[in-house]
């Protein structure tokens, strides 16, 4: 493409098409830009466009198509990826790079942001070597004394330079950093100075000061950047400069930068903010040089704190500046800073009690905004709150002034209490404050070991719980005072292991009771404390509350579980769902009378939400709670089954037939489950539907394949005598998903898992013929890819045939394969890789298979392979008594990662449909050792004389000491 | 064994645990100040000196020479003049503030003030342009690099066999200077043979009992020149000249005096930042338990050496970090865990982090020594540099630990102190830490208390932390935070 005016007109027009909102315009045109992206000079049209058209909102587009473009193509991915070519050229590049500085930093705002992002890319790539004059470029602009520019330039840096936050210590890093320093460090302090030197000539300049303090702020950062790796020296030197700046900014105030917004943080609390990081990341890594300047941060970022008011906008201020002083003091060496008993009152009164206040943007969140304030409050996404830092600022306390502060909150905890207590439906935020304090410093004493059931004398914590918490869930509306109710719920989750149990037990009810709330995070909280003391462990490993306490409750939990799912905003509630799953877990047979309701519940629920699934957890549950109920059940009467399969059978042949990706596999697990549950002949409903589980595009999503495995696992344990006579034709279908598996490192494992289910409950003569092909499509994996979970696979499988077909039979399929090839199987793989199988059942099956090997199979004693005889019984010896080998070569250690793509697709388990561990060897063989030693003596027997000399001569002392073991144990000896 | 070692630490070998002094070449920081000086300028006047050139100074009183009159004296024929211009030199370079190194070298007269080295019949002016000289390869590399091209090193070398003491004392200082520019003088050095003249000013005249009869400042100079001697890698210095230098290393470790002491820990400490052949040679001198003694001295600039020195020695095998416990380091080691000085908090830390990389014999010896308490007190208090090193101490410690071992490390109280440091600013250590706690649930799986280890990572706010870093730029970072999440802290 030329620099003509023609292609700039065309380009414009294709531009403007790719705004239009209509697909069948826009389209082709992105498509159309797309396809010419290739050509030299495209990027230099959309640079020119940008600049000069005449339309702004052409000048935009390209700016974004620009972006894109570089995003897409500036990186060289390198000449392995011969599909994807250098699609910009060198001249093009060298252009780009020449011209793109000065103009985006003549563009005006919307644009220049595009471009630094676009500069920040090719900086990703090209700097500093490929691209060594963009920093003097840069620099030079700090001297032209507009403010817009310089924006832009430091806008640039920072983008450029943020990448030093994050990444690990390298020496390519480093030299980087250092080359920016060199160039960058001192023109940036300079600029520094002069900005704050123009702050105070325009200080009654509003749009001067805006502009100035957007250039400070991006100044603020960069130094952090710049400073994250190490201290550099160029900052040591400077640090008085900075330190004294940044201190003295932090004190500053200026009407006219102060904002009316309530919400949205202003440049001077953006400013601050970023000062508060950079002083603490000093304080954290450079405490030694720092130390000096320390004690003015702190005691202008607790002024600060004082001051600063209860705007929502000033929240990341406050939590960060909290977090600072909370940070500082835990170390021992500023003890001092914080021990006299008047600034201990302060920090207490002026900063930790107002900043645990609730305020009307909390409240507003409780009400309206539940599922994210339950987030917040309940699963700890409070990092950034300022409750939450305020929490840490007292617990950083503690560490050195436990009984101070104690001493302090414990006025403060009963004056709020009796301000309550005056008129509690005007005062009731003081309580909820009082508890959040009592919860704060007695949550200290919870993480700090087991058994202190007390934070100290302040909180008698039971006393609190009985006095001031059971009497507002006792109240008789559950609805008065929600936000107290919710404290209430909370307060028992937090401190279940502390609150003696029969405390406990009383507040089930009352727990229960508070499922019936309206106020969403109530009885979203009571649900989930419910489930939480169910999972509560009492001592010999069972629950804490037995089902014979809940007996009385059973109905009414039951009931108001189900009615809360009712409620408006929690139909779809992931922690009521979690509840009831642990309800049925806990109470077992006591939920059998209900269990007709409950499944047409739960099955009416399914039906409803596989139309949009959009909660896993919730999803998740509810088929935990579906497998529960069938488990316990079937359990008590196995006839049940058919109950379940005729509610459920119908939708899910709805989810099959609609292809519902999320919940395809559940409805595979649910199935196995009851499939297994069948004692008899596998039922036909089960037969019809068996074809169409081999169909490709099942086995095509990765989240499939598990619960598919197990499901033909389960046909083939009920009924491989009826596939065998019934579905014949469909056993090269079942061998092709055993070849597909296979071939993946990522799902061999379950290849296998077929393959030995195959081998062990299918009529011998049925799989015949393909016995032979099996084997050498493992031979094949073998050679193009062997990895360790491959081998392991492998060892369990050959010896589980060797148990079913026989050691001969082992024998001689190898070597009809390839003469002298089990020699090699036995030398090259079994004998130095059997170390490495894991797993109780697949060591066992390994055991009694090479046993087999070394006593059932003549050409062992009589032929070439006589010699490998001793190593192979050296090796069992070794999977007796040596530790497993778990060690993976260097190179497998990323197999998974590659081979498992991202982790939506994963496959979601249901711990309530597990299989129960499978053991083929089973009574066969108790013991394996005692089994050998019986094995040895047989074969002893028949060849009188010869396995004692094989054992004298070459056995290695300490394998034969344990073999004589194992024979005493045995009581045999051999002949 | 060697199987069982690998499945001790899981398919990383100690080797690979063990962590070199240098990561990376590159320096942000400004030189550390506890390093040892590599070049010193020789600036105030020791008595010796000036009893013996006052005398002359006097009568001619003090002549302020132009630069002109200089170069003009010093290649001029009159030796009166020629002593005078020299001294003047040295004077100048001799001055507390901005010395005019480079003025002088830009008046051509180094090769000549090398020539006046050799005038052995005139010692005051040996001695002055010794002096001079001295002071030029004090300077940058540049600057010595005329002297050195000046034809100074044989010059001194002759030098240090001088019949008058302070001329050799000088040559000695002069060297050093020259020895501390880097590994490619220091080579050319000892390849014109500098060692066995400078062991002589030593051993065998001066036996070391006798050695205090030497003027300390002369043996300090001594030390101090073979430290600079044994100093630098890239390449190392010669195998044969460090076996001469070492034992009379050794002896000076022995001395009453502390700089002397400290240089010739320096020396060691320099000779034991290698391969492990390297620290074998050092080990094999017997000198450990020395070392670890001086570990424990209150003077700092004892302490540090000899901490660095043992500090290298077991980055070595397996064998040579057991030389180093067999010599008591695990009993020093709790004290300098505990001083108040950051940097020996860090290289003590440092230390400890590669014994715990050892097998478990000696990760067993560790826990024996009583070292858990001040590494958990270090992780929690320390400076952050430390607590960097302790975070390694302790995911080396879970890789190659039994899993009795790693039960103790957690009932020892690692995992708050731990935990918190996902806070830390720097990716490495909070990555190193995710690694530390899957280690820890692989032993809790083995012991099937995964649940109670979940438990306490929770109750200890690990979670919360572990959850947040989910959204961690560093891709490794937030990975290795995903697993653990998915692995154990996901569903049921």
């Amino acid at each position: 493409m030329e620099l003509s005016d023609a292609n700039l007109q065309t380009l414009t027009e294709y531009l403007k098409k790719t705004l239009d909102p209509d697909p069948a315009i826009r389209r082709p045109a992105e498509k159309f830009l797309e396809s010419v992206e290739g050509s030299q000079n495209y990027p230099l049209l959309l640079l020119t466009l940008l600049e000069k058209s005449q339309e702004n909102v052409i000048k935009v587009c390209a700016s974004v198509t620009f972006k894109n473009y570089i995003k897409r193509n500036w990186r060289i991915v390198g000449i392995l990826v011969e599909d994807e070519p250098n699609k910009i050229c060198e001249s093009d590049r060298i252009a780009i790079k020449a011209n793109i500085v000065p103009l985006m930093l003549s563009s005006p705002e919307q644009i220049q942001k595009q471009l630094s992002d676009a500069i920040s890319i090719i900086g990703r790539e090209d700097f500093p070597q490929k691209w060594p004059d963009l920093l003097t470029e840069m620099v030079n602009r700090f001297q032209s004394g507009d403010f817009h520019v310089i924006n832009g330039v430091l806008r640039t840096a920072h983008s450029l330079f943020k990448r030093y936050r994050h990444e690990f210590k390298s020496n390519e890093l480093w030299t980087e950093i250092k080359l920016v320093l060199d160039a960058f460090a001192l023109p940036l302090t300079n600029l520094f100075k002069a900005t704050i030197e123009l702050c105070s000539t325009h200080a009654n300049d509003a749009s001067a000061l805006k502009v100035l303090f957007s250039s400070l702020i991006l100044i603020a950062k960069l130094f952090y950047s710049l400073n994250f790796q190490d201290l550099p020296e160029f900052f040591e030197d400077n640090m008085e400069t900075w330190m004294t700046n940044f201190h003295s900014l932090l004190t500053l105030d200026n009407k006219l930068l102060q904002t009316d917004d309530e919400e949205e943080a202003g440049l001077l609390e953006l400013l601050k903010s970023q000062i508060c990081d950079n002083a603490a990341l000093y304080a954290q890594k450079y405490d030694e040089e720092f130390q000096p300047y320390l004690p003015r941060f702190v005691t202008a970022i607790w002024n600060l704190l004082v001051t600063t008011g209860q705007e929502v906008k000033y929240d990341l201020l406050v939590s960060n500046a909290i977090q600072f002083l909370a940070s500082v003091c835990e170390r021992p060496h500023y003890k001092h800073l914080f021990e006299d008993q008047n600034t201990l009152t302060s920090i207490c009164e002026k900063v930790i009690v107002p900043n645990m206040e609730f305020r009307a943007a909390d409240e507003e969140a409780f009400e309206d905004n539940s599922e994210e304030y339950i987030r917040r409050d309940l699963e700890g996404s409070d990092i950034d709150t300022r409750r939450r830092a305020a929490c840490d600022l007292v617990r950083g306390l503690c560490k050195f002034f436990e009984g101070p502060v104690t001493g302090i909150f414990s006025g403060y905890v009963n004056s709020m209490l009796q301000e309550y207590a005056k008129n509690p439906s005007v005062n009731w935020k003081h309580k909820d404050a009082a508890i959040y304090l009592v919860t704060s410093l007695a949550s200290k004493a919870q993480t700090q070991k087991h058994g202190i059931t007390q934070a100290n004398e302040l909180v008698n914590l039971t006393e609190f719980f009985v006095n001031h918490i059971q009497p507002d869930l006792k109240s008789a509306s559950v609805n008065e005072f929600p936000v107290l109710k919710a404290d209430g719920i909370k307060y028992i989750m937090i401190f279940r292991n502390q609150v003696p149990k029969e405390q406990l037990l009383v507040s089930i009810p009352l727990l229960i009771n508070h499922l019936q709330a309206e106020s969403i995070v109530v009885h979203t909280y009571a649900a989930h404390a419910l489930e939480r003391l169910f999972t509560m462990r009492g001592t010999n490993n069972t629950t804490l509350i037995t089902a014979a306490e809940m007996a009385p409750f059973v109905e009414v939990l039951l009931t108001n579980l189900f009615k809360a799912l009712t409620l408006p905003g929690s139909s779809e509630n992931e922690y009521i769902m979690k509840a009831i799953m642990r309800s049925f877990s806990l109470l077992q047979e006591s939920i059998i009378p209900y269990i007709p309701s409950v499944i047409t519940q739960l099955t009416q629920k399914l039906l409803a939400v596989s139309k949009n699934p959009s909660k896993p957890h919730f999803n998740h549950y509810m088929f935990e709670s579906i497998c529960l109920s069938i488990r316990i059940t079937c359990k008590a009467n196995p006839d049940a089954v058919g109950s379940f399969e005729e509610a459920l059978f119908m939708v899910f042949t709805e989810i099959l037939q609609n292809d519902v990706q999320e919940f395809i596999p559940y409805v595979f697990q649910v199935m196995s489950l009851l499939l297994e549950m069948h004692k008899n002949e596998i039922p036909s409903s089960y037969m019809a539907l068996f074809p169409h589980l081999l169909q490709p595009v099942l086995w095509e999503r990765t989240g499939n394949i598990p619960p598919l495995v197990r499901l033909l696992q389960a046909y083939l344990e009920r009924g491989a005598n009826t596939i065998a006579s019934a579905a014949a034709d469909k056993i090269p279908g079942l061998l092709g998903v055993f070849q597909k598996l296979i071939a993946s490192k990522a799902n061999d494992h379950q290849g296998f898992y077929l393959l030995n289910s195959i081998i062990e409950h299918m009529p011998p003569e049925s799989v015949d013929q393909y016995r032979k092909q099996i084997f050498i499509l493992l031979f094949q994996r073998l050679q193009n890819s062997k990895t360790t979970k491959f081998i392991k696979s492998f060892l369990v499988f050959i010896n589980l045939y060797c148990i079913k077909y026989g050691a001969l039979a082992l024998q001689e399929i190898f070597d009809s394969i390839q003469p002298k090839m089990f020699g090699m199987v036995l030398e090259k793989i079994i004998i130095p890789e059997i170390q490495k199988v894991s797993g109780q059942v697949e060591k066992k099956i390994c055991a009694v298979g090479i046993t087999k090997i070394l006593t059932e199979c003549p050409p062992m004693m009589d032929t070439e392979y006589t010699k490998l005889w001793i190593p192979l019984l050296q090796a069992l010896i070794g999977l007796f008594e040596l530790p497993e080998d778990d060690t993976i070569p260097d190179e497998e250690h990323f197999i998974d990662i590659e081979d498992t793509p991202g982790y939506q697709t994963a496959f979601s388990q249901l711990a309530f449909a597990g299989k129960k561990e499978h053991d083929p060897v089973g009574q066969m063989v108790n013991n394996p050792r005692i089994h050998l030693a019986q094995s040895l003596h047989k074969l002893s027997t028949a060849c009188p004389g010869r396995v004692p000399s094989m054992l004298s001569t070459s056995l290695n002392a300490e394998a034969l000491q344990y073999l004589q073991g194992y024979l005493q144990a045995a009581s045999v000896t051999l002949l | 064994s060697e199987r069982m070692r690998k499945f001790k630490n899981k398919g990383k070998d100690a080797a690979a645990l063990r962590r070199q002094r240098v990561e990376v070449n590159i320096e942000l920081r400004k030189a550390k100040k506890d390093e040892q000086i590599l070049k010193r300028r020789s600036i105030s006047f020791r008595l010796m000196d000036e009893s013996l050139s006052l005398g002359e100074e006097r009568r001619n009183e003090i002549i302020q020479l132009s630069l002109e009159e200089i170069v003009e004296a010093v290649n001029g024929s009159n030796t009166e003049l020629q002593l005078q211009a020299t001294q003047a030199t040295r004077r100048m370079l001799s001055r507390q503030k901005d010395p005019p190194i480079n003025q002088i070298i830009e008046l051509g007269i180094i090769p000549r003030l090398v020539e006046f080295l050799t005038h052995a019949d005139n010692a005051p002016l040996q001695f002055e342009a010794a002096w001079a000289l001295t002071n030029i390869a004090s300077g940058t590399s540049d600057h010595t690099k005329v002297v050195v091209e000046g034809g100074a090193i044989p010059a001194f070398i002759s030098l240090l066999s001088s019949p008058h003491m302070h001329i050799s004392e000088q040559s000695v200082w002069a060297l050093g200077n020259i020895a501390g520019d880097g590994p490619l003088y220091r080579d050319a050095l000892i390849n014109c043979n500098v060692i066995p003249p400078l062991l002589a000013l030593v051993s065998p005249v001066t036996p070391v009992n006798n050695l205090h009869f030497l003027d300390v400042g002369f043996l300090r100079n001594i030390t101090w020149t073979l430290s600079n001697l044994c100093r630098n890698k890239n390449p190392y210095p010669p195998l044969d000249a460090v076996k001469k230098m070492l034992p009379v290393l050794i002896c000076l470790m022995e001395h009453e005096d502390k700089d002397i002491i400290s240089d010739s820990c320096w020396a060691v400490s320099y000779l034991t930042d290698g391969s492990n052949d390297r620290i074998q040679i050092v080990v094999d001198t017997g000198i450990l338990p020395r070392l670890v003694q001086l570990m424990a001295s209150p003077e700092l600039i004892i302490m540090t050496p000899a901490l660095r020195a043992i500090g290298n020695v077991v980055t070595g095998t397996d064998e040579q970090t057991q030389a180093a416990i067999d010599a008591g380091v695990l009993a020093v080691l709790p004290c300098l865990l505990r001083h108040a000085k950051p940097t020996i908090q860090k290289e003590a830390a440092w230390t400890l982090s590669n014994i715990a990389a050892g097998p478990c014999q000696q990760i067993q010896q560790l826990i024996t020594c009583g070292l858990l308490p001040p590494l958990v007190e270090l992780l929690d208090k320390g400076d952050f540099k430390a607590q960097k090193e302790a975070v390694w101490a302790v995911a080396n410690f879970t890789t190659g630990g039994t899993v009795e071992q790693v039960v103790e490390l957690v009932q020892s109280g690692v995992l708050k102190p731990l935990l918190n440091l996902l806070l830390a600013k720097d990716s490495k250590t909070i990555l190193v830490i995710l690694d530390t706690i899957s280690n820890l649930f692989l032993a809790a799986e083995k012991l099937g208390e995964t649940e109670r280890l979940c438990l306490l990572v929770e109750e200890l706010d690990g979670l919360e932390k572990i959850e947040a870093l989910q959204t961690h730029d560093n891709n490794m970072v937030y990975r290795a935070a995903l697993n653990i999440i998915e692995k154990y802290f996901s569903g049921e």
